[in-house]
């Protein structure tokens, strides 16, 4: 496919989009500007019959679709809604009232949106391709019949081929549900009386109180968090926010050392066995996290056999006398919020090591070994290689890793859920009233506030700010790391 | 690229389009057309044609249990083809599952009543307004009547009447004049060498304090906000009186059920607060020294005062939303019926709600079953809205630990109340 290059989109800009667009106006035939009514028309001026009539049908199916989908849910799209649920008792069965479903329009609303965006750029393109052809046809140049089409599709534009059920999959699981989320965090949607589909939610903006006035704002729902001082929502979340980044530096950093490290014992000269140690770190992956970390939990709660242990040998006494636990029987490793955060760490290291191991004894075998040879020549000793020679280059191996890593562990649900559920209660009253946990992440509790209190408003909002924190951080490294080539600085 | 990109989003838009097309909802579940007046049961099979499905909700235990009552069932109508599916779902956390999404639930589900409230609020329960093979609210007990009934409507049918806690232990360590008093109690058991194991960090048990000092805590009018008193005068005794019993060593807060489950099998815990659920594996542990009580006393400023408790019932509801009410609704009957009350009794141990059922020498003779009947005159029923618990557990937890951070307990006090009175958002 050779695209003619007009002067006008040699140097396309923003705007070379549209100017090609209003070319096919100015100086589109009678077909090209037909087809802006009925699309296929351009096509079958060309000849391009079977083309034609796909997109005329594509046009067809989408005003069919405007008008059974999209129109019924764009009339309820301003309130989400106003018939709530009801039934009557017919005998024994139930009658249920034709209601309206706040979720479901919302959901359609937007996915109505989305198609009519589609639409328009479908439209666009369909009105440069059919002035193309004129344009072929004035100049004389062959037009692809639909088998050459067809054909284009697996050799030179295979790409298309490839690429079209990817993109699909990316819109209707990832874009799709994100612009849901959005919409929700402006909805009064959660708790008891305003959750789909036995009851209706509404947006913010149009909440009423007991006696029938407007008192919601556009922004309620983030105001909970960021405005109002005194609220519990707000003093939670900056708590969180807080132990969400410490613990995702934590994470991330201790089990890239401590990868290293281990990976640098394993391989050192005077051990044995190496592929015995090896696979017994990597057992505690082949073992799912489910099972190991529910298990390692009730090992150190109160009444586990850590605690026992720690209290046959004297440990707990011990650790007592020095004022580091409060009773004088149990260690709290799991119920006390100093020592839970620690041991979630610790824990987390232990989960997370053979991973990096694995990944470090790999970028060790590259590590160019005369550059080691000569430094060692010019009396350098092993922490001066390590610090000098092998951290540079594993940082800069490793560095796009490290940042998928952070951004992994500021969304680390399984480590910190399944060690504290059920057996970690709060110490703050405030953080309790907000139904949060000292050592919750952002992501805990906004999966506590929806699976536990159906606040489902509240925890879209913290979705999104995750989703905010999480693409910052991801921009501003990458962009620090791309910047210049490292590698060849390196070498 | 614009165009590649168009180009893709072609194929993309064709597939949306056809969604578009085939969706269409009938949300009218209208079977049966017959009033009511005459044989209700009869015009309903007649009406039914094709396989009933239905799905049921009972607690993994009751399992096996649930899908016997259910071979009766379907053998009560003969005529009718059922597809019933039994699936597992706790009753202590029915509301949360069926509350994701209401549509979703089992048309059948068994939860217990502290959860009542926030279920009918979220419309999740058909009211229940007639009785068809017994009479629902005459052939229970009064309480547990009371506790399925929300504004005067009745929303469930009573299955149990035994989800409260009390005293189990060990009569080989303590005497029957021990276990009156909790500071007796500690003694023996600082003898024996073992300990004593109640979830004080677990706001359920915790009432029991407050509740038995004289403090109270309920519904608001809103029917969602709580009241609670106990930061007023005297609270602070309370919360110091739980801290002596928490750090003397003896007696200890054991976390949750799992815990005392624990302590129980290995032998650390010689007696233990906790309900029915745990008989049959406490009994097992205990051996002939397996007794249980109503609760002790504990010291409050010098004087004895009786714990109190949360009085339970478990129930089971149909689902406001179930295309097949009237079979739901016969199916809830039939699981509450006498005779699945008995069998409920003989296979699982669970106390009948049943008032014939609750009569008979067996249920009479149960330990289990007597002590939780000797703790019914100092417990209250359970109707708290859903803001009670994270505070609530969050002061348990820090009394239980000793008040690590020396907080003043007034102020422990303070902000509890603020969290349980909280507006629900």
């Amino acid at each position: 496919m050779t695209l003619k290059k007009t002067p006008n989109n040699t140097s396309r800009g923003h705007f070379g989009y549209f100017r090609d667009l209003i070319a096919a106006f100015k100086n589109g035939d009678k077909y090209v500007r037909l087809s802006s009514v009925a699309m296929g028309t351009g096509y079958i001026a060309r000849k391009q019959v079977i083309k034609g009539i796909l997109v005329f049908l594509v046009q067809i199916l989408f005003i069919l679709s405007m008008i059974f989908f999209a129109a019924p849910n764009f009339a309820k799209f301003g309130t989400l809604g106003t018939v709530e649920y009801a039934y009557e008792k017919v005998g024994l069965n139930t009658r249920i009232n034709n209601y309206d479903n706040s979720f479901l329009i919302l959901l359609n609303s937007i996915v109505a949106i989305f198609i009519i965006f589609v639409f328009i750029l479908f439209w666009i393109h369909n009105m440069k391709a059919v002035y193309e052809l004129q344009v072929r046809k004035e100049h004389g140049r062959p037009i692809n019949n639909f088998k050459q089409d067809l054909r284009s599709l697996i050799e030179g534009n295979f790409h298309l081929t490839l690429l079209t059920l990817p993109t699909l999959g990316v819109i209707l699981i990832n874009i799709l549900p994100i612009l849901i989320l959005i919409a929700i965090a402006f909805t009064n949607y959660g708790g008891l009386e305003h959750t789909p589909p036995t009851h209706l939610f509404t947006w913010t903006w149009r909440v009423k109180n007991a006696s029938g006035e407007v008192v919601g704002k556009v922004w309620d729902n983030f105001s909970t968090f960021f405005s109002n001082k005194n609220s519990n929502f707000n003093y939670a979340f900056w708590r969180i926010a807080g132990w969400t980044l410490l613990w995702a530096f934590l994470a991330t950093f201790t089990c890239f050392i401590g990868g290293i490290l281990l990976a640098k014992l394993i391989n050192s000269d005077g051990i044995k066995f190496r592929r015995v140690w090896r696979t017994l770190f990597i057992i505690t992956i082949a073992v799912p996290q489910f099972v190991s970390l529910i298990l390692v939990r009730n090992f150190f709660r109160d009444s586990g056999i850590f605690n026992t242990i720690c209290s046959d040998i004297g440990l707990t006494k011990l650790l007592y006398n020095m004022h580091l636990i409060p009773t004088p029987d149990t260690i709290p490793f799991l119920t006390n919020p100093k020592w839970t955060k620690f041991m979630i760490v610790m824990i987390n290291i232990w989960v997370g090591v053979p991973y990096q191991m694995l990944i470090a004894t790999g970028v060790l075998m590259n590590i160019p070994q005369s550059q080691v040879e000569s430094a060692r020549l010019d009396g350098a000793n092993n922490f001066q290689i390590f610090v000098h020679i092998i951290m540079p280059y594993f940082l800069v191996v490793q560095g796009p890793a490290l940042i998928t890593d952070f951004v992994r562990n500021i969304n680390n649900f399984n480590v910190i859920y399944l060690l504290t559920q059920d057996i970690y209660q709060t110490h703050d009253l405030k953080m309790a009233a907000a139904n949060a946990k000292e050592p919750d992440l952002l992501v805990t509790w906004l999966f506590r506030l929806t699976n536990e209190n159906a606040s489902y408003n509240i925890a879209s909002v913290i979705g999104i700010i995750v989703f905010i924190a999480c693409a910052t951080f991801t921009l501003i490294s990458f962009a620090i790391m791309m910047r210049g080539n490292k590698e060849e600085d390196y070498r | 690229m614009a165009k590649k990109f168009v180009a893709v989003i072609l194929s993309a838009m064709m597939v949306m389009s056809c969604i578009a097309a085939c969706s269409s909802d009938d949300k009218d579940s209208d079977s049966g057309d017959s009033a009511g007046s005459g044989d209700a049961i009869q015009d309903l099979i007649d009406s039914t044609d094709g396989t009933v499905k239905l799905t049921v909700w009972a607690s993994e235990e009751d399992q096996e249990l649930t899908k016997t009552l259910i071979d009766g069932f379907k053998a009560e109508y003969p005529d009718v083809s059922f597809d019933i599916t039994v699936e597992a779902c706790s009753e202590s956390t029915a509301k949360d599952t069926v509350l994701t999404d209401i549509s979703a639930a089992a048309d059948v589900f068994a939860f217990a009543d502290d959860q009542i409230n926030e279920l009918v609020r979220a419309g999740a329960l058909l009211e229940v307004t007639d009785s068809y093979t017994f009479n629902v609210s005459e052939e229970n007990l009064a309480g547990s009547v009371e506790a399925a009934t929300v504004d005067g409507k009745l929303y469930a049918y009573p299955m149990t009447a035994d989800n409260g806690y009390f005293l189990y232990y060990d009569s080989n360590v303590y005497s029957e004049s021990d276990v009156e008093s909790l500071d007796a109690m500690m003694a023996a058991a600082a003898a024996d060498g073992s300990k004593i194991g109640m979830c004080v960090s677990d706001a359920w048990y915790l009432y029991s304090f407050f509740k038995g000092a004289g403090f109270d805590l309920g519904l608001a009018d809103d029917g969602v906000t709580n009241t609670c008193n106990w930061n007023e005068e005297g609270g602070t005794d309370v919360a110091q009186a739980i801290i002596d019993l928490c750090t003397s060593g003896t007696f200890v807060n054991a976390g949750d059920d799992a815990g005392i489950m624990t302590g129980v099998n290995d032998g650390v815990y010689s007696a233990v607060v906790s309900g029915m659920w745990n008989a049959q594996a406490i009994e097992a542990a205990y051996g002939d020294g397996y007794a249980a009580t109503k609760l002790p006393t504990f010291t409050l400023n010098g004087e004895q005062v009786q714990m109190s408790s949360f009085s339970g019932y478990k129930l089971i509801g149909v689902n406001a939303m179930s295309a097949q009410a009237g079979w739901a609704t016969l199916l809830a009957e039939y699981l509450t019926n006498e005779q699945s009350q008995v069998t409920r009794f003989e296979t699982r141990g669970l106390g009948p709600s049943n008032i014939n059922a609750s009569a008979s020498d067996a249920v009479q003779s149960n330990p289990a079953i007597a002590a939780l009947a000797a703790q019914a005159a100092y417990a209250t029923p359970q109707r708290v809205g859903g803001n009670y618990w994270a505070p609530a557990a969050s002061l348990g937890s820090i009394l239980a630990a000793g008040n690590p951070d020396n907080t003043a307990l007034q102020t422990l006090l303070d902000e509890c109340v603020a969290g349980i009175e909280a507006a629900v958002i």
